[in-house]
């Protein structure tokens, strides 16, 4: 028999190297550090507002940084509002309703120790959005823009005081001060206006500090002991954040205990997760997976067609599909959100959506949806998609599908519905954080796209007059029975394809211990301590 | 007991003695004889042939409608109830998927190196033969395509245009023209200077048929044998694409569109997960295969 003996050190040494790494695994990690799989393709920028969608914010931007206002994220029982975060509060000039007077928390300090005033906030307004100034950052006028579409002007009143001038009445206007989070000044100044080497040296006021990252692999932060308010200092020592974008990966990440939390775990591995022992935490959050109409040229104008599709849709199955983490859509909001009213229920009707087809004319109505492979909060979207083409064909559709790629997408979904008449429908899954975002953006010829986000167009006239009336209302009450009727209106309208909202899943391991689990899309980690 | 062996009685004249048996073989007369002798090649021959018989006949030997899901018989394994091969993340079934998805893997396996062969090969020939500044023009021009790595090549020109299987083809067919046309301009350029060459030109015989009777003969052979490889690459290709949706479009049954929709249920059912990989892998390998034993019975110096 032939031999190999100059290969058998190697298999030896080989056997050798198998028995140490399965003996002592290079992912043991040190006490009270979280190690999180982030479902994003890559470290989310440091730089102030990040990019990687809300995942960016949720993990690198509310943790570095703060806004003027911030989101509570104390409690999962209720949907997450704002509440003053930077700001000690907010008021409407009672001479200037254009006018909001922002008072600013004292006693502050960034990382770098310089301390947060009236002038920081200035200057973060400034280099987002003014393009004389001298730190204008075109990555950050991109990323913040449409929160800063009805900001005409910052300016500082007093060392604690800013006034925001806006270009039209917005009773919600608060809602965009949380978007936008504030930079250190001192910082970049000291890095002589160099935004790549602030990258690497960021500095806020958040309840985490930088502490290093390697690119492309994994950003370290540990926490901030003086952070201003004392209840959200974190509970561990140091959190690490690994991009992950394939979902098996971060199921086997989790399972051989090189992360110990992982962003939205497959739903077919949630059963192999829990028999390791894994915890699944899961919770209602303003996410709907819908399809977006084209309201401008095709079947989708007509509401009997609109109607159909939504009634074509058997939402039970697709949540059996996602193994329950998903609850079925039947408006825009999830219900547990304050102003989601009484729209009506689209129960799985395929006949009564055939009878509707044949009504307006359209039998076989044929149909082309944009979709994409991947991305941030598009949940399964291959499957999902081929699920909704199965039933919507079922029902007298004829749906074709055009795949792309995530960032093809959004580049459809920004341009609007002009530049890309050929699709009658965009399957983009949105974050319903606020009212202005969820709903008054989609109902308003204000935001059609490419300036909004109202990529179809849709318009209504009963829809314009309550935007209107919203906008003026500074009456909580009042406000909210008119969001209700706009939410209303929108549903019985079926202005989109309301399938489900997702419920959020992540799986962490049982030494985590402490997270409530927020009805947002950000979450509060400094609750967490990991057992050792 | 003794024997004696009696030998036929020696021919009396030359005239008498029949001429030794000898068979003369055409070139492809011996290609063919090489290959029925070859048990590895027609074996993974006759593999490929049931591959490309089953997605040719898939209506026929489908147990199921390949597009008619059930959400109750989702990811359910090999041999559950009627279906042989389990069911998909959709409870499709995953035999009549597999038979289907064939069709659009061998396709796009196919169909691109085809195009590229012609393309490609016309343009290698033209390069190889005339020389000079058409020559210089046209393999530059190549040299650009192969700065690129294939896979990045296919995936920019697939995400460029939109994904679909038309799309797809073309953007194979477009990786696999400059190494086509390398493979024919080099083969010219060796026939161009042999003596036939200059005899059929002091013929006075024109380009044309210079090229058609005594180029394209010695020039097909490389090509074809070349153009074999490709298939199974270019089956690996397409599988990529669609793996990473920029292939055919959803619902469409195809192997690397399934593999790719399927990996989220590894956990649940990993063997039928694993099939459309094994279509692949099962049909690439015959391919290459194959394609080894065309060029070991093609080449006259072996």
């Amino acid at each position: 028999m032939r031999t190999y003996p100059h290969l058998k050190g190697s298999f030896r040494a080989g056997l050798v190297a198998l028995a140490l790494a399965t003996a002592c695994p290079a992912t043991v990690q040190a006490a009270g550090t979280l190690v999180v799989g982030m479902t994003a393709g890559n470290i989310p920028v440091t730089t102030g507002n990040p990019d990687q969608g809300f995942e960016g914010y949720r993990f690198v931007g509310y943790n570095l940084y703060d806004s003027l206002a911030l989101w509570d994220l104390s409690k999962s029982d209720k949907p997450s509002d704002i509440l003053p975060g930077l700001a000690t509060g907010w008021q409407i000039d009672p001479a200037n309703p254009n006018r909001w007077i922002v008072k600013l928390r004292p006693g502050v300090k960034y990382h770098d120790g310089c301390a947060f005033s009236a002038d920081d906030v200035v200057w973060n307004f400034q280099f987002r959005m003014d393009q004389k100034s001298p730190n204008f950052f075109a990555q950050q006028f991109a990323y913040t823009r449409s929160f800063l579409t009805n900001v005409k002007s910052v300016e500082k009143v007093d060392d604690m005081t800013v006034a925001f001038e806006t270009n039209f009445v917005e009773s919600l206007f608060p809602y965009s001060l949380s978007y936008v989070l504030m930079v250190s000044q001192c910082r970049l100044k000291a890095l002589n206006g160099d935004w790549a080497a602030y990258a690497m040296q960021p500095s806020g006021t958040g309840p985490y500090k930088f502490d290093k990252m390697v690119p492309n692999q994994r950003l370290e932060l540990v926490p901030n002991t003086d952070y201003w308010n004392k209840d959200r200092i974190p509970k561990q020592d140091r959190l690490v954040l690994i991009p992950m974008p394939e979902a098996s990966t971060r199921t086997a990440a989790l399972l051989s205990g090189q992360v110990n939390w992982i962003e939205a775990p497959s739903p077919d591995a949630i059963p192999r997760l829990k028999s390791a022992g894994m915890k699944i935490v899961t919770n209602v959050y303003p996410h709907h997976w819908p399809y977006m109409l084209n309201h401008k040229r095709g079947p989708f104008t007509d509401l009997r067609v609109r109607q159909a599709a939504n009634l074509a849709i058997n939402r039970a199955d697709m949540v059996e599909m996602l193994g329950g983490t998903a609850m079925e859509d039947h408006a825009i909001v999830p219900p547990t959100v304050a102003y989601y009213g009484n729209p009506p229920k689209y129960a799985f009707d395929p006949v009564k959506a055939r009878a509707l087809l044949k009504e307006a004319g359209c039998l076989p109505c044929k149909v082309t949806f944009g979709i994409s492979t991947s991305g941030s909060g598009q949940m399964q979207p291959l499957p999902m998609n081929e699920l909704v083409k199965a039933q919507m064909d079922a029902a007298g559709f004829d749906v074709t599908i055009q795949t792309m790629d995530w960032n093809a997408l959004l580049d459809v979904y920004r341009a609007g519905v002009e530049k890309f008449p050929n699709y009658d429908g965009l399957n983009f899954s949105r974050g319903l954080l606020d009212p202005v975002n969820a709903i008054i953006k989609q109902a308003s010829k204000l935001y059609w796209a490419p300036a909004g986000p109202n990529w179809g167009h849709y318009a209504h006239p009963d829809g314009e007059i309550l935007v209107q009336k919203i906008f003026n209302e500074f009456d909580p009450a009042k406000q909210l029975a008119l969001l209700i009727q706009l939410h209303e209106l929108l549903g019985r309208e079926a202005m989109m394809i309301f399938v489900v909202h997702d419920l959020n899943p992540r799986a962490m391991s049982p030494k985590v211990q402490g997270f409530v689990q927020a009805q947002s899309w950000f979450q509060d980690l400094t609750t967490i301590s990991v057992a050792p | 007991m003794s024997q004696t062996a009696t030998l036929p009685a020696s021919p009396e004249t030359f005239e008498d003695q029949a001429a030794p048996e000898t068979r003369i073989r055409s070139y492809w007369q011996s290609v063919g004889y090489r290959l029925r002798h070859d048990k590895m090649t027609l074996f993974f021959g006759s593999i490929v042939l049931l591959i490309v018989l089953a997605a040719v006949f898939a209506p026929l030997l489908a147990p199921f409608d390949p597009y008619k899901e059930s959400i109750i018989g989702r990811l359910k394994p090999i041999g559950w109830r009627n279906h042989t091969l389990g069911t998909d993340e959709l409870g499709r079934d995953m035999l009549t998927r597999l038979l289907y998805g064939g069709r659009v893997s061998l396709l796009m396996g196919i169909v691109p190196v085809i195009f590229a062969t012609c393309i490609g090969g016309m343009l290698g020939v033209m390069a190889g033969f005339m020389g000079g500044r058409v020559n210089t023009g046209i393999m530059r021009t190549m040299d650009v395509f192969y700065a690129f790595p294939s896979v990045l090549l296919a995936v920019a020109i697939s995400g460029a245009m939109g994904g679909g299987m038309m799309n797809g083809m073309l953007a194979l067919t477009l990786v696999f023209i400059p190494p086509m046309c390398r493979v024919a301009e080099t083969a010219t350029t060796q026939v161009r200077s042999l003596d036939f060459i200059e005899a059929a030109r002091a013929t006075g015989a024109g380009t044309f048929v210079i090229v058609r009777h005594h180029v394209l003969g010695n020039v097909l052979g490389p090509v074809f044998i070349y153009a074999s490889s490709l298939v199974s690459v270019s089956i690996l290709l397409a599988s990529g694409l669609s793996f990473l949706g920029l292939g055919v479009r959803p619902p469409t049954a195809d192997w690397g569109l399934m593999l790719s929709t399927l990996r989220q249920s590894i956990y649940v059912v990993p063997f039928v997960c694993a099939l459309p990989g094994v279509a692949i892998f099962v049909t690439s390998i015959c391919f290459n295969l194959v394609s080894d034993g065309l060029r070991a019975a093609m080449d006259v110096r072996m």
